[in-house]
This record gives C-alpha cells, sequence and structure tokens, in this order.
C-alpha cells in the first residue's frame, strides 16, 4: 500500500515586489478594490491612479483586460 | 513699362519667398518618428534574475534577512528573487512537496513585474496547521521558463 501524499489545499501565499507590479484588471475590479490587495488600504488607490495616467482618465472607469501599473508600497 | 517690370519683379519675389516657406514645414515631422520608435525598444525582455534564496523573514529591502533551507512547521516560508534589468518580466514560484520519486503540488503564484534596475520579489508560502515534515523545493520561472530551483526541508 503506499502512503498518500499529504493536503495542501489549505496552503497560503503571496508576493510583493520592489518593482512596479503588472496587474490586469478583472471583471468586478476597482482601484479601490486593487489597492485593498495590493496595499492593504482602499483609500490609496490614487497612488495606482496616478501611476497609471497615461491609460486611465477616470478612477471609476477600469476594464477587465486592462494593464495596470502598481507602485511598489 | 517700368511699371511693368517693377510689378513682375515684386511678384516673383513673393512667390520666390512663398516657395521657400513651403518647403519648412515638411522637415520636422520626418525627425518625429525616431524617438517615438526607441521608446518601446528596451520594454520586453532584458530583465535576468541574478539570484534566489529561502528565508523564514524579510528585511526592509524585500531580501531574506538569513537565508536558509531547513524550516520548522510552522514557518513562513520565504523565497526571493533578484533581477537586474528593465522592462516587463513575468515571475512565477512553483512549490512542491517531494516523497520518493512521488510529487505533490504545494502552491504557485506569478507576479509580472516593471523593472526599471536591480529589484527584489518576494514568494511565501505558509500553512495554518503546520507543514508536514520532509522536502521541498520551490522553482522560478521567468517568461514561463525556469531560472532556478531552490531545495529545502521541514523538519
Amino acid at each position: 500500500m503506499s502512503e498518500e501524499m499529504p493536503d495542501f489545499s489549505n496552503v497560503e501565499s503571496g508576493s510583493s515586489s520592489t518593482a512596479a507590479v503588472i496587474y490586469e484588471v478583472k471583471p468586478g475590479d476597482s482601484l479601490s478594490k486593487i489597492a485593498k490587495a495590493h496595499y492593504g488600504n482602499a483609500n490609496d488607490w490614487n497612488r495606482i491612479f496616478e501611476a497609471n495616467k497615461d491609460i486611465l482618465k477616470d478612477p471609476d472607469k477600469i476594464y477587465p483586460g486592462q494593464k495596470l501599473k502598481i507602485p511598489p508600497k | 513699362m517700368a511699371k511693368l517690370r517693377v510689378v513682375l519683379v515684386l511678384a516673383a519675389l513673393v512667390l520666390g519667398l512663398a516657395g521657400c516657406k513651403k518647403e519648412s514645414p515638411t522637415q520636422p515631422p520626418a525627425a518625429v518618428p525616431p524617438p517615438g520608435s526607441q521608446a518601446q525598444t528596451p520594454a520586453e525582455g532584458v530583465v535576468s534574475v541574478v539570484n534566489i534564496s529561502l528565508g523564514k523573514a524579510l528585511g526592509p529591502d524585500k531580501k531574506v534577512a538569513a537565508a536558509t533551507d531547513t524550516f520548522a512547521k510552522g514557518d513562513t516560508i520565504y523565497a526571493v528573487v533578484e533581477t537586474t534589468g528593465s522592462g516587463k518580466a513575468p515571475l512565477k514560484a512553483k512549490w512542491t512537496y517531494h516523497r520518493g520519486d512521488k510529487t505533490a503540488p504545494v502552491s504557485e503564484d506569478s507576479k509580472t513585474i516593471s523593472a526599471s534596475g536591480p529589484t527584489a520579489t518576494e514568494f511565501h508560502v505558509s500553512k495554518p496547521d503546520g507543514w508536514p515534515l520532509g522536502d521541498y523545493q520551490v522553482e522560478i520561472l521567468l517568461n514561463d521558463k525556469s531560472v532556478g530551483t531552490k531545495k529545502f526541508v521541514v523538519k
């Protein structure tokens, strides 16, 4: 009888970088939601907006598939 | 007759000046394209991985505080990937568990960075109920190509 391999389904993972990170917008995303996920604070949405002013004209209008530059923390 | 000559000479001068003016606007557009096309060139594919290290904690520079390949059951395990160069670079960390010739996937995480010089990117994993004892490894991929593997043990 072969021994079963351990269960790793509850492993938690994450990542961060000293470089800006490229994030692809998913359905239902907002700048606040992305800021909360990357910085831990939804109020930091303006940092993402400022870094992407070349492609974003309105912070309330982001679209799935858009690639946003997320400045490091 | 003299008046007609004066008028003709003046007309020739005016036409000549007008001819000179028309030529100047055609020059600047020819000079515009090169800067634009150059800006695109260094954007992709010039990032390379220079070091991969493992540790239990990170310093403020996102590098491991003390490199190790031995961990305890309750540790958070950090893999730090240092790169040089600039441009967009998709990095991936594949964590696996090994027992004999068997392998079990532990976790996989990816991050696309936009580098403009040396960077440190960390990937970390933890397990709330503790890591099973044994042998593990993390493989780092850049542009979906393996650039290094680090083995470690939990005991």
